[in-house]
C-alpha cells in the first residue's frame, strides 16, 4: 500500500535559536506545497542578547498556540499529518529541547513518527526547493553558523567555515556595544545604518583557505565603537554609520571570497545563500556580482525562508521520511553541535 | 653588423630594443663620464657585463624598465637608467648604478638602447644610426650577446654577492654546473622582481 | 597551473585580458583557471620558448575599491615574497619572474604536470576497495607530507593547502608515457596567495587541518590513506611532532565548534 501513496504531509518545528517556527508542507512525487508557515520571535532589549533560559521559556509558552494556528491555517486535521519533524540541532540547548518536547508530545498525541532534522540541512533543502537551485554551493550564514557547503557523495560537506564566532554573532555582539535595537533583528538595523556609511575604516581581514575568522574583527570594531561612544563622531573622525558600513564591507567581502573559492574548487557556478544573515541585501548584491562574473547565478530567499522557520524543517524532514528515515523516541535527544556533514543524504543522488 | 634588435614578449609595439655586447672595452672611463655629465647623446643603459649571469637576466631588467616606462611609473629619469636600476635587488638607486652600471674599470660592456616615439622625438633613432654612434664612441670588440659569451664573462661571485645568494647550503650542494647556473638565474630574477619589497 | 584542468572547468565566457597581456606576443595567452584568487594564464616570459604563468588578480567589483586595492597589492607582494623565500630556502615552488602589484599581476615559472587532485582522482577512478593498500598512491601521500613539512620547516604557512594547490611535476619532459595517471615526479607547491610566515605549532596545525578537511571533501574515498601524509610530515622536521599534537586539538575544536550565538 505505501507504494501507492502519492501525497505526504509533514509538520515541522524549529526552535534552535530565538525564533519559534511551525509549518506544514505537502509533498507529491513532483511538487512541494507550503500549507502554513508561522513564526514567533523572542526579541531581547537593546544591548542584550537572548539568553537560553528566557528563549526556552518563550518557545514553551508559544508552542501550543502556534501549532494550533499552523494546523488551522493549513486547513487540515492532525490525521492528515504523516510525520512530526523537529530541529535536533545544532543550536542552543534549552530552546532546542523545549521545542523537541513539543514535537514529541504531538507525535505521541497523534501517533505519528518523529523525524529529527539537522537545522543546516533544513536551510539547504528549503533553499533548493524555493529557488530551484539544482546543485549550488551553499553559503549558510546566521547567528550561530557560518559555513560554505557543497554536496558530494551523499553528504553536505563543509568546505569552509568560521574558525571562531559566527558572522551573525559578530554582528549581534557589535550591535549590543552600540545599543542598536534587536527589533526586528540587530543585523537588519546594522544594514540600514550601513547604507548611510561613507568612510571605510580599516578592519582586520582574516581568511585562511576557505575558512575565515570574525573574532579579531569584532574586537577591532568594538574598540572603534568604544572610541566613538567616548569621543563622539567629531572626535573619533567617523560615525556609527561608517562603522556599520566598514564592518559589513569587510566581513561580507570575506564571505564572498570563501564562497568564490569553494565554487572554484568544486567547479560550480551556482550559489545559494541561506540563514538569517542571508537576508542582507548588501551581501546578496556582493554574492550576485561575484557569481555573475563567474558566469553563474545567485539564489537568495526572502525573510520567510532565510530566517529560521518551521517549514524548512518540515520539508527536509519529509524528504528523509519518504526514504524511510524515522527518529525513534528514545533517540530524539537534541544535539547542540549537530554537524551538517553528519547527515546521510539518502534523498539525493 | 652586431647590434641586435631584441623582440620581447608583451612589450608594447611602439618600443624598439637594441642590444650590443662589447669586450675589451678601453674607454669605459669616458663612457662613465658621459653619463655623469648627462650628455644626451649618450642615452643608453651601459651595464657592466660581469654582473650579468644570462640573457634572460638582462632581458628581465629591460622588460621591467619598459613596463614601468609604458605605465608612466619610472622611478629614475629615463628608461635607460631604469634598466640599470631594474637589475638591483634593492630599492637603493645609487647603489644600483654603482653595482651594475659602467665604471672606469669596466672591460666588458652591455649597451642597451630602447626607443619609442615621444613628443620630443616623434621619430626615434634608427638601428643604423645607433650602431654607428656606438661604433664611433665605444672602443672595444663587439661580439654577439649570446648566453655562451655571457657565461664566460659573468663573475658569478659578484652576482651571488649582488643578490645575496651566499650561504645557501642547498645551492652550494648542486653539483651540475648547468643546473646551478639555472638555479642562480631563477633566484636572481625573483630578487629583481621583488626589489627588496 | 595545470595544462589540463578538466574537472574544475572555467566558465566558457571570455574575460577581458589584463593590460600586460594585450601587448604583442608570439602566442596568445591561454586562460587556465579562474580560481578564486584570480585568473591564471599560460603565456610567455620574454622569449617565445619560455612558458610562464601569469597570475592576475582583477579588481573585484563587489569589494570596496579601497579594500580591493589594499588586498590586491598586499597579496601580490606577499605571494612573491614568500615564493622568493621558499626558493632561496630550497623548497620547490614556482620561481618569480616579474610582478606589478599595482596592476595586480605576477609572472611565475610555468610548472609542467597536473594538480595532485587530478592524479589522485585518476588513480582512484571508480575504485572503492584496495585503496588503503595502494602503495604508489601512499607514496604520493608521503611526498605531499614531506613537501608540506619542508615548507613548514622554513617558516612558511600556506593558508590554502588543497590537492589543487600542489602540482605533480613529471620527472622529465620526455617521459610522459603514463600521462596524468602516473604518480611519479616531484611535488611543487603552488598558489601561495594566502601564505604567510609562521613558526607556531598552532599555525602549522591549522594549515594541516585545512589540508585534511579539503582532502576529505575532495577525495572522500582516499581519506583512509591521509595518515600517510601526516606520517611523512612527522619525519620531515624536528618540530613536526608537536605540530601534529596540536592538530589533534585543532580537530577537536573544529568538531566541537560552538554553533551557539
Amino acid at each position: 500500500m505505501p507504494s501507492k501513496k502519492s501525497s505526504w504531509i509533514a509538520l515541522g518545528c524549529e526552535g534552535s535559536a530565538n525564533k519559534l517556527g511551525i509549518g506544514l508542507i505537502r509533498h507529491t512525487p513532483t511538487s512541494a506545497t507550503i500549507l502554513s508557515n508561522l513564526r514567533h520571535t523572542f526579541i531581547s532589549p537593546p544591548g542584550t542578547g537572548f539568553l537560553p533560559k528566557d528563549t526556552a521559556l518563550h518557545h514553551r509558552t508559544e508552542f501550543v498556540a502556534l501549532a494550533r494556528r499552523a494546523i488551522a491555517e493549513a486547513g487540515i486535521s492532525p490525521a492528515d499529518v504523516d510525520c512530526i519533524c523537529f530541529t535536533q540541532g545544532p543550536g542552543m540547548g534549552a530552546p532546542l529541547t523545549s521545542v523537541a518536547i513539543g514535537a514529541r508530545t504531538l507525535a505521541l498525541l497523534w501517533d505519528r513518527p518523529l523525524v529529527g532534522v539537522n537545522h543546516c540541512v533544513g536551510h539547504i533543502e528549503m533553499g533548493r526547493e524555493v529557488t530551484g537551485a539544482d546543485n549550488p554551493v551553499v553559503l549558510y550564514v546566521s547567528g550561530g553558523n557560518s559555513q560554505v557547503i557543497a554536496y558530494a557523495e551523499k553528504r553536505y560537506r563543509i568546505f569552509g567555515e568560521t574558525l571562531d564566532i559566527a558572522v551573525g554573532n559578530c554582528l549581534d555582539r557589535f550591535a549590543r556595544v552600540l545599543n542598536i535595537s534587536n527589533d526586528p533583528a540587530p543585523g537588519y538595523n546594522i544594514e540600514q545604518l550601513a547604507k548611510k556609511g561613507k568612510q571605510l575604516l580599516e578592519l582586520p581581514y582574516i581568511v585562511k583557505g576557505m575558512d575565515c575568522s570574525f573574532s579579531g574583527i569584532l574586537t577591532s570594531a568594538e574598540a572603534l565603537a568604544a572610541q566613538l561612544l567616548e569621543r563622539g563622531p567629531d572626535g573619533a573622525g567617523f560615525t556609527v554609520e561608517d562603522l556599520c558600513f566598514s564592518l559589513q564591507e569587510t566581513i561580507f567581502a570575506m564571505l564572498v571570497e570563501i564562497t568564490e573559492r569553494a565554487m572554484a574548487h568544486v567547479g560550480s557556478s551556482q550559489v545559494l545563500i541561506v540563514g538569517g544573515v542571508g537576508c542582507n541585501e548588501r551581501l546578496q548584491d556582493m554574492i550576485a556580482s561575484m557569481a555573475q562574473e563567474r558566469g553563474g547565478s545567485v539564489f537568495a530567499m526572502d525573510e520567510r525562508f532565510c530566517i529560521d522557520n518551521g517549514i524548512m524543517i518540515a520539508h527536509a524532514g519529509l524528504l528523509a521520511y519518504r526514504t524511510g528515515f524515522r527518529t525513534p523516541l528514545d533517540e530524539s535527544v537534541c544535539t547542540q553541535r549537530f554537524r551538517t556533514d553528519d547527515v546521510y543524504v539518502e534523498w539525493r543522488d | 653588423m652586431s647590434l641586435e634588435t631584441v623582440a620581447l614578449e608583451h612589450v608594447p609595439s611602439s618600443y624598439r630594443i637594441y642590444l650590443a655586447l662589447f669586450r675589451n672595452v678601453r674607454n669605459s672611463g669616458f663612457l662613465h663620464q658621459q653619463l655623469l655629465a648627462r650628455n644626451t647623446d649618450f642615452e643608453y643603459a651601459f651595464i657592466d657585463a660581469s654582473t650579468i649571469v644570462s640573457r634572460l637576466h638582462l632581458l628581465s631588467a629591460i622588460f621591467k624598465a619598459v613596463n614601468s616606462s609604458a605605465n608612466g611609473a619610472l622611478k629614475t629619469p629615463n628608461v635607460h637608467s631604469e634598466t640599470v636600476v631594474s637589475l638591483s635587488a634593492s630599492n637603493n638607486i645609487s647603489d644600483a648604478y654603482r653595482r651594475f652600471g659602467v665604471s672606469p674599470s669596466t672591460t666588458d660592456l652591455f649597451v642597451v638602447k630602447i626607443t619609442f616615439p615621444s613628443d620630443s622625438t616623434p621619430v626615434p633613432a634608427s638601428a643604423d644610426a645607433i650602431y654607428k654612434h656606438l661604433k664611433d664612441n665605444v672602443e672595444g670588440d663587439i661580439v654577439p650577446p649570446t648566453d655562451e659569451s655571457i657565461s664566460s664573462i659573468a663573475d658569478v661571485k659578484t652576482v651571488r654577492k649582488n643578490y645575496k645568494l651566499n650561504g645557501l647550503a642547498w645551492l652550494d650542494a648542486v653539483k651540475d654546473e648547468v643546473v646551478k647556473r639555472e638555479e642562480i638565474e631563477k633566484l636572481v630574477l625573483s630578487g629583481m622582481a621583488l626589489r627588496g619589497l | 597551473m595545470a595544462a589540463t584542468v578538466s574537472d574544475a572547468a572555467a566558465p566558457a565566457h571570455q574575460f577581458p585580458l589584463p593590460k600586460i597581456l594585450t601587448n604583442p606576443a608570439s602566442t596568445p595567452p591561454t586562460l587556465i583557471t579562474q580560481g578564486a584568487e584570480g585568473r591564471l594564464y599560460k603565456t610567455t616570459y620574454l622569449r617565445p620558448d619560455t612558458a610562464c604563468a601569469l597570475k592576475y588578480r582583477p579588481p573585484k567589483p563587489w569589494r570596496h575599491p579601497a579594500l580591493d586595492q589594499r588586498l590586491t597589492r598586499h597579496r601580490i607582494l606577499s605571494e612573491a615574497r614568500i615564493l622568493a623565500k621558499c626558493r632561496r630556502d630550497g623548497l620547490r615552488v614556482p620561481s618569480v619572474y616579474a610582478l606589478d602589484e599595482s596592476a595586480g599581476w605576477l609572472m611565475l615559472e610555468w610548472i609542467e604536470g597536473t594538480p595532485v587532485r587530478v592524479n589522485i582522482n585518476n588513480r582512484l577512478g571508480n575504485r572503492t576497495e584496495g585503496i588503503e593498500d595502494d602503495e604508489q598512491l601512499k607514496d604520493l601521500m608521503r611526498k605531499i607530507g614531506t613537501a608540506v613539512g619542508k615548507m613548514h620547516s622554513i617558516g612558511i604557512i600556506h593558508g590554502d593547502l588543497t590537492t589543487s594547490n600542489m602540482m605533480l611535476k613529471p620527472p622529465s619532459a620526455g617521459s610522459q608515457s603514463d600521462g596524468a595517471a602516473g604518480l611519479e615526479g616531484e611535488i611543487v607547491i603552488i598558489d601561495l596567495g594566502l601564505a604567510g610566515g609562521g613558526v607556531h605549532d598552532e599555525d602549522r596545525a591549522v594549515d594541516l587541518y585545512v589540508l585534511e578537511r579539503a582532502f576529505g571533501s575532495t577525495h572522500p574515498r582516499a581519506e583512509c590513506i591521509f595518515d600517510e601524509v601526516l606520517e611523512a610530515y612527522k619525519k620531515s622536521f624536528k618540530q613536526a611532532g608537536v605540530a601534529l599534537k596540536k592538530l589533534e586539538e585543532v580537530r577537536m575544536r573544529g568538531r566541537k565548534r560552538s554553533m551557539l550565538g
